[in-house]
């Protein structure tokens, strides 16, 4: 499907992939979650009106608050600011679209469903009543026994895999399609800013992504992960915070990023110190994961290790100083345009201090044991996310007209901005004066009432603050004055280079920067090879052969049209979405009999709606990756793009080792908390559960695997079908070899020793039964995913294909390859230590 | 450029063959190696098998130098999560 329909059309927001089509999706979506987390912020204050309010049940309250923080994180925050990022990250690198326009469709299309899940989770039973934190073990069904308790989980899942692909897709875009020209260094600050939260994303996420599956198989499948009195509770906290650290800077950074921006627009002045506040910049995303710990401070952690956190939380203010100094010398050195977008950007600064300073206090050990579950944590913390995203509403102002062609209203922007002002302090600063509340406790000392009716007016007015942006935008959308191509007199990024909004594919010609400014260069194409660089008079020039030029040549259908539309994205998201709520109440819908041996095994279902979901949904979503994989779709690279610091790597082949970098941290996570339970259960009161015959056996025969995948790589280079054919046969064989002996390894256990996810005789504990059939588990899910993969490469390769092209076989095999890698450590770790 | 030699590779193959059954022997013969022995020698086995298959099967011996920064960061920070973690509670 390569046609996009007209934006009037419904159809065209279903198929887009156009990285600004999907930027205003983003953008409108996460405004529908700002309502949504709104509405139970606002329940939340009502019952806060009177400490003896009965507004909402004790757990539909712990239910508010818990969707109220996942929302606010997780689908509004940073949803709201990938809108932007979607939208003017490749118009301000100077391409064509992001790296990967199907995956970023898919990205948004998982989000939307996401968050249609969590949306149903409140009516399958009650939401999670956890906290947005989900601590264990109040996160296992013992405590939260609903079935959308896991919807809730499984929703969360289902978001991070949606964040994953964006992430990818973000990261290869940034290191590999910058205009001609433009360094790294030369890169406007948002996009800088973006840079770096989709670096942390890549670790963070991952993280998430890991201790989401953990929790996912506890209350799906029955393990016992975060129960168990080896330290259950504690590994959830450090897995958690791992990612959740970072979060904080991820949610921050694309806030900052527009500051950044608008400060400079309206100062009229180049950032003060550009280069010390991208050298800050990096140094926070790399400090973000050596803090986490600072979350712990009241769990039993060692001093020592608190210590350390305590100096490494307190080392990481000190480039968060320098870019506030910056921002402020910035200011001091221009002359200052007071604009809605500047208003916003200024107020989010302000706020942020605030939020900063409050936040020193908790990383310090002693005064973190007073704070620590009060209204302190959640003022500060509102303060700082929420204060800094103060300045992304300052971004809707600023590029409005961009979006639009239209000019919002002046006047009403300022109104809205004062409104929101009063409004936020009103309802967080409350917070700090009544900081001896209780955090997510519905009732509270009386003598704190006047304070939380203050927080709860402020609240209202905060929200009533939306609405004027909501008719402000609505109304210059419909008859407000054209905005030009660029209203603003000191902007300097590319996107207001071009008319407003800007066409499908962006640019004139070819953008560069060669010159050292922002040209349009036409390139000359001759007939049969891809485009070259031409002089002023339209001729080709040669420029020795460089690595973008064979990167090009390896495009064997460069003469193509780039593609915009696709129906698989959402087919896709929409199966994964059916999937999972089928998965969300499959446990409470069967009972597994496992009885003496495999012919006495049954399954008896309880409620078929649920099962039933997740076949279909499983199915829906094979066929629709089938469906992807056989898509024509094309997206081909920037020809004459900046690449570094990946020079000479193709495209998908550096999305595919992001890709991979991000799993190393998943199944990092997995082993991690392998090691961990062990540690803490005894190192060697653990013996292995299966015998090191079948693992050797089985590594031998994933080695082998291997072998063959690199002899399927060798046969599509040198042209041999045969040889291809054969050898991804062999590869299939071999997978199937594995999950046979896996198999039969399982049964073994089960059926002989008696040994299953949390049911053991005597001898082994239930956690280590878990963590071994859960690790593996998740390497023989990703085997069957390879052989999945395989299977298509087979069919694909009997029709004739990859002889041309045998790009994708290699891809393959870095998959398969990492997977191997897994198991060389699967293998110890668990039949033979 | 990677290599397309199929000799190479059959090399690199018998290797890894050879470190797996290493670690097998390590633990199947506790007469010769404490465990602290074992679980030295097949950490050691491991991580020489990961260098193999990534540099060669993967190709990153042959690909530009920032995607092994890339992996050994990912691998680094996998690294501290796994060593503070355990060390937060001795």
């Amino acid at each position: 499907m390569a046609d996009l329909p007209p934006t009037t059309s419904v159809r065209r927001w279903l198929v887009t992939t156009n990285h600004k089509d999907i930027g205003i999706l983003y953008t409108i979506t996460a405004l529908f979650f700002l309502l949504f987390g709104g509405v139970l912020a606002l329940l939340i204050r009502l019952q806060l009106w009177d400490p003896a309010n009965q507004v909402m049940s004790g757990l539909a309250y712990n239910e508010a608050v818990t969707a109220h923080g996942l929302i606010m994180v997780f689908w509004f925050l940073s949803p709201f600011a990938f809108g932007f990022a979607n939208y003017f990250v490749p118009l301000q690198i100077g391409a064509d679209d992001l790296a990967f326009p199907r995956l970023n469709a898919l990205s948004y299309w998982m989000y939307l469903f996401s968050g249609v899940l969590l949306g149903i989770s409140f009516f399958q039973g009650g939401t999670l009543d956890a906290g947005w934190t989900m601590y264990a073990p109040l996160n296992v069904p013992m405590y939260t026994p609903s079935i959308g308790s896991t919807g809730a989980v499984l929703a969360l899942f289902m978001f991070v895999v949606g964040v994953t692909a964006s992430t990818v897709n973000f990261l290869t875009s940034i290191h590999h399609s910058r205009a001609e020209g433009m360094g790294l260094m030369d890169m406007p600050m948002f996009t800088w800013s973006i840079l770096a939260t989709v670096w942390m994303m890549l670790f963070a996420f991952a993280a998430l992504l890991a201790v989401g599956l953990i929790l996912a198989s506890d209350r799906v499948l029955g393990s016992v992960y975060f129960s168990a009195t080896e330290g259950g509770s504690l590994l959830w906290g450090h897995l958690f915070w791992f990612f959740g650290h970072p979060e904080v800077y991820i949610v921050f950074f694309p806030a900052l990023g527009v500051m950044l921006e608008l400060f400079q627009t309206f100062s009229g002045r180049r950032l003060v110190g550009r280069k010390w506040v991208i050298i800050s910049i990096c140094l926070i995303s790399v400090q973000s994961f050596l803090v986490w710990m600072h979350h712990m401070f009241l769990t039993t952690i060692n001093l020592e290790i608190k210590t350390l956190m305590m100096a490494t939380t307190i080392g990481i203010s000190l480039p968060f100083d320098l870019l506030v100094f910056a921002l402020i010398y910035t200011l001091i050195k221009g002359r200052i345009q007071f604009t809605t977008p500047f208003l916003f950007a200024f107020g989010a600064l302000l706020l942020f201090i605030l939020g900063g300073i409050t936040g020193v206090f908790l990383g310090a050990i002693v005064l973190d044991y007073e704070f620590r579950g009060t209204y302190w944590v959640v003022a500060h913390f509102h303060y700082v996310m929420f204060g800094g995203a103060t300045a992304l509403f300052g971004g809707a102002y600023y590029w409005f007209p961009k979006m639009t062609g239209k000019m919002y209203d002046e006047f009403l922007g300022k109104v809205h901005f004062v409104v929101f002002f009063i409004g936020f302090n009103a309802v967080y600063f409350s917070m700090f004066l009544a900081w001896e509340t209780p955090r997510r406790v519905y009732e509270y000392n009386p003598a704190f009432q006047g304070m939380h009716q203050a927080g709860t007016i402020g609240a209202f007015l905060l929200g009533a603050s939306f609405f004027i942006m909501f008719y402000n935008f609505a109304k210059s959308y419909v008859s407000g004055p054209d905005a030009g191509d660029n209203p603003w007199d000191y902007s300097r990024t590319a996107e207001w280079a071009i008319s407003s909004p800007p066409p499908l594919e962006n640019w004139p010609n070819r953008p560069s920067y060669a010159s050292g400014k922002l040209e349009f260069v036409k390139d000359y194409v001759p007939d049969g090879g891809p485009a070259v660089k031409a002089d002023e008079d339209g001729n080709a020039v040669t420029d020795g052969g460089d690595s973008h030029s064979e990167h090009i040549r390896n495009y064997p259908y460069w003469d193509k049209h780039p593609s915009h539309a696709s129906i698989w994205p959402i087919l896709l998201s929409l199966a994964t979405g059916i999937m999972l709520l089928g998965l969300s109440g499959f446990n409470n819908s069967t009972e597994f009999h496992f009885g003496d041996s495999v012919s006495q095994f049954s399954v008896e279902v309880l409620n078929p709606v649920y099962p039933t979901l997740t076949v279909l949904g499983l199915l829906g979503l094979i066929w629709a990756g089938w469906k992807w994989g056989a898509e024509d779709f094309y997206a081909p690279p920037s020809e004459f793009g900046e690449r570094w610091p990946f020079e000479g790597v193709e495209k998908v082949k550096l999305g595919m080792w992001f890709f991979l970098a991000s799993d190393v941290i998943v199944f990092g996570a997995f082993i991690s908390a392998a090691v961990f339970i062990r540690w803490n259960a005894g190192w060697m009161s653990w013996e292995p559960i299966p015998a090191s015959l079948p693992g050797l056996i089985n590594t031998f025969v994933l080695l082998t695997s291997s072998f063959t995948v690199i002899l399927a790589l060798v046969a599509a280079h040198r042209q041999h079908r045969t040889g291809l054919l054969a050898s991804i046969g062999a590869t299939m064989l071999l997978g199937f070899t594995f999950l046979a002996v896996k198999a039969w390894e399982w049964w073994e256990k089960i059926y002989v020793d008696g040994v299953y996810l949390a049911t053991v005789p005597e001898g082994y504990s239930a956690i280590q039964a878990s963590v071994y059939f859960v690790t593996t588990g998740l390497h023989a899910v990703h085997v069957i995913g390879g052989l999945l993969i395989a299977m298509f490469l087979f069919v694909r390769a009997y029709r004739g294909a990859y002889m041309e092209d045998g790009r994708p076989v290699e891809y393959f095999g870095l998959y398969w390859h990492f997977v191997d890698i897994v198991w060389v450590f699967l293998f110890p770790l668990f039949y033979l230590f | 450029m990677a290599s397309d030699s199929v000799k190479l590779y059959t090399a690199i193959y018998v290797a890894l063959l050879v470190l797996a059954f290493s670690k097998f022997v390590f633990f199947e013969f506790p007469e010769y190696f404490t465990y602290g022995q074992a679980f030295a020698g097949t950490m050691v086995a491991a991580a020489i098998k990961s260098v193999l298959i990534v540099g060669y099967f993967q190709h990153l011996r042959w690909e530009n130098k920032s995607l092994t920064y890339l992996m050994l960061l990912a691998l680094g920070l996998a690294m501290l999560l796994m060593a503070a973690a355990t060390y937060s509670i001795t």
